[in-house]
């Protein structure tokens, strides 16, 4: 393998291994404070890069209910991400109060709503699809408005080529990254958040809002979910309604394989998970999708907990 | 103050509170004594709101507590110090005591932080550690502390004696006493060590199967021989 094919590979693995760390991220948080996997979470990745896609004023192709439809104005690419992941958010808070927390209030188990988060997950491929058919949808080149397509961190004889896209990825991902964590570690919301994921009940007795604090943790969870959507959005294409579901499952992978519940452990599997695919050779590419859960499969079975995790303790 | 009116709580098909009232006026130390599973602790639950009672009522000052959310009651001046201490093991003192103070928004949060320092040198000492380091009677402190820093003028204490060594409860006994002495916060105290607990409270109820038995000003149950046959030994 020659440098620059390597460094090209790290540089990939490297933008889509954090963009799978936001993205596991949003399942952690969610788990960490209620104990379950939120199975909705790809669909909503799925529904942030359409939201992006929205904003950005493109219009729809020619199936679903808003064939050719367009918003009569277009926001620049960085604006209508935020917005995606704002809206993404939102979509997150109205899958906890319509379907999580009336589960919760019967005491319904964690069975009845992984069920629940699954079916969840179809409702809105069956949306997407109904509203914008099943095609598939690209942000126009221009999204990265003037920035060049790729740069060159070699030199002119011997060069080493980076696409600005993953550059991009990998920061907008980095400072997702960062701001979650100063979020949760630094700032009075993110003690509560740790407080109310350590033992609920204690929480509400220093005075602290669980179901508001829930439905933060749903909203973070949304937004992360549908930024990481629209930058693999970016990155390939929005390959349809079912975009998030193979990317949902890889997700899982990343959060068992950095250890569930755990914030470092989600950032070190989406890594991990992220160059370990970058390295596939590509004559066997076919075989790239199976990396994951190879690694994964390997790993549990030295650490039964995950890279990060704690040894199981029982949820009251 | 509070005023706990004819309270009835079931967990499911277990009725745990039978037809209970208490009251608790400003400045006292009240005590509720009873054996294991008389419905101490659901009673302080039911106050908190971290229980729903199915009959009955909760006056504060004059206002209804059933009607609020637990965060609403900590806002009312109602602290809780739950059985077992519930320290949040993965935080350090200092956050389990920041987290104490979130209902407010005053500037004098890092005062009474400074304050509890000195009230509890030890946790001074351990601040940056994770609280579930601390040895049990640095949990209890913590919980205490954690509670005051929310400025509350009724405190719930539920078992603050268990599992503590004698020279420890003894400190924070003390304290409890303080408390009420010196600052003027209005304490409703849950004990199974009832000669402990009727040497520090004025009036006392005793609770079995969840329902009131006896009540009477201390002296009275101390003195009173169904008490001290069943609690004193
Ligand atoms: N979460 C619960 N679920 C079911 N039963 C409970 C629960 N908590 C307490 N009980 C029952 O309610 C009764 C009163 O319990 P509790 O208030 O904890 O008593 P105490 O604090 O006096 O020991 C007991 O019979 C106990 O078994
Ligand atoms: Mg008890």
């Amino acid at each position: 393998m020659n440098i620059a094919l390597f460094f090209q590979q790290i540089a990939n693995g490297l933008a889509i291994g954090s963009v799978y760390a936001i993205f596991a991220l949003g399942y952690t948080l969610i788990f960490s404070i209620l104990g379950i996997i939120n199975f909705a979470h790809g669909a909503v990745f799925t529904l942030g890069a359409y939201f992006t896609y929205t904003f950005m004023g493109l219009a729809f192709g020619f199936n679903g209910l808003l064939a050719q439809q367009k918003l009569p104005f277009g926001l620049p690419f960085p604006i209508a991400l935020v917005l995606g992941g704002l809206a993404a958010g939102a979509i997150g808070v109205l899958i906890e109060r319509a379907f999580f927390r009336p589960l919760r209030m019967r005491g319904g188990d964690s069975l009845l709503t992984l069920v629940s988060s699954l079916g969840i997950a179809v409702a809105i491929v069956n949306i997407i699809q109904y509203l914008v058919g099943a095609e598939a949808y690209a942000y126009p080149m221009s999204a990265l408005g003037g920035l060049p397509p790729s740069v060159n961190f070699g030199t002119p004889e011997s060069p080493l080529i980076v696409r600005t896209v993953q550059i991009v990825i990998f920061a907008v991902s980095m400072i997702i990254l960062a701001g979650l964590t100063y979020l949760i570690n630094a700032t009075r919301t993110g003690k509560a958040l740790r407080a109310v994921a350590e033992d609920a009940t204690t929480a509400s007795l220093l005075g602290i809002n669980t179901d508001r604090l829930i439905m933060f943790t749903f909203f973070l969870s949304g937004f992360v979910g549908g930024i990481a959507g629209t930058l693999v959005g970016l990155s390939v294409t929005v390959t349809g309604p079912y975009f998030g579901i193979a990317f949902g499952l890889k997700g899982l992978a990343v959060i068992v394989l950095g250890g569930l519940g755990s914030i470092p452990g989600a950032v070190i599997g989406g890594l991990v998970i992220g160059l370990a695919e970058a390295l596939v050779p590509s004559q066997s590419s076919a075989l790239k999708e199976a990396v994951a859960f190879a690694i994964l499969f390997v790993i549990l079975l030295v650490r039964p907990q995950g890279i990060m995790g704690r040894v199981q303790v029982q949820k009251v | 103050m509070l005023e706990i009116q004819h309270l009835t709580v079931n967990y499911g098909g277990i009725q745990a509170l039978q037809d209970i009232s208490v009251t608790v006026q400003s400045g006292e130390i009240v005590t509720l004594i009873g054996a294991n599973g008389a419905g101490k602790s659901t009673t302080l639950r039911s106050i908190s709101r971290i229980v729903s009672p199915r009959l009955g009522q909760i006056i504060y000052e004059g206002e209804n507590l059933l009607k609020k959310r637990p965060d609403e009651v900590v806002k009312m001046g109602i602290a809780h110090v739950p059985e077992g201490r519930r320290v949040l093991a993965r935080l350090t003192v200092e956050d389990n005591l920041l987290l104490g103070a979130y209902t407010r928004n005053d500037g004098a949060i890092q005062k009474d932080l400074h304050h509890q320092f000195e009230r509890f040198p030890r946790l001074a000492e351990r601040r940056k550690q994770q609280a579930g380091t601390l040895s049990g009677g640095e949990q209890q402190m913590l919980a205490m502390a954690r509670a005051l820093m929310s400025r509350p003028r009724l405190l719930l204490l539920d078992e603050p004696s268990l599992g503590l060594a004698p020279i420890i409860v003894k400190s924070i006994f003390q304290i409890i006493r303080d408390l009420n002495s010196n600052s003027g916060v209005t304490i409703l105290l849950v004990e199974q060590n009832a000669q402990l607990a009727l040497n520090t409270a004025t009036r006392g109820y005793v609770l079995e199967a969840g329902t009131v038995k006896i009540t009477g000003s201390s002296a009275d149950l101390l003195g009173d021989d169904r008490v001290k046959q069943a609690y004193l030994g």
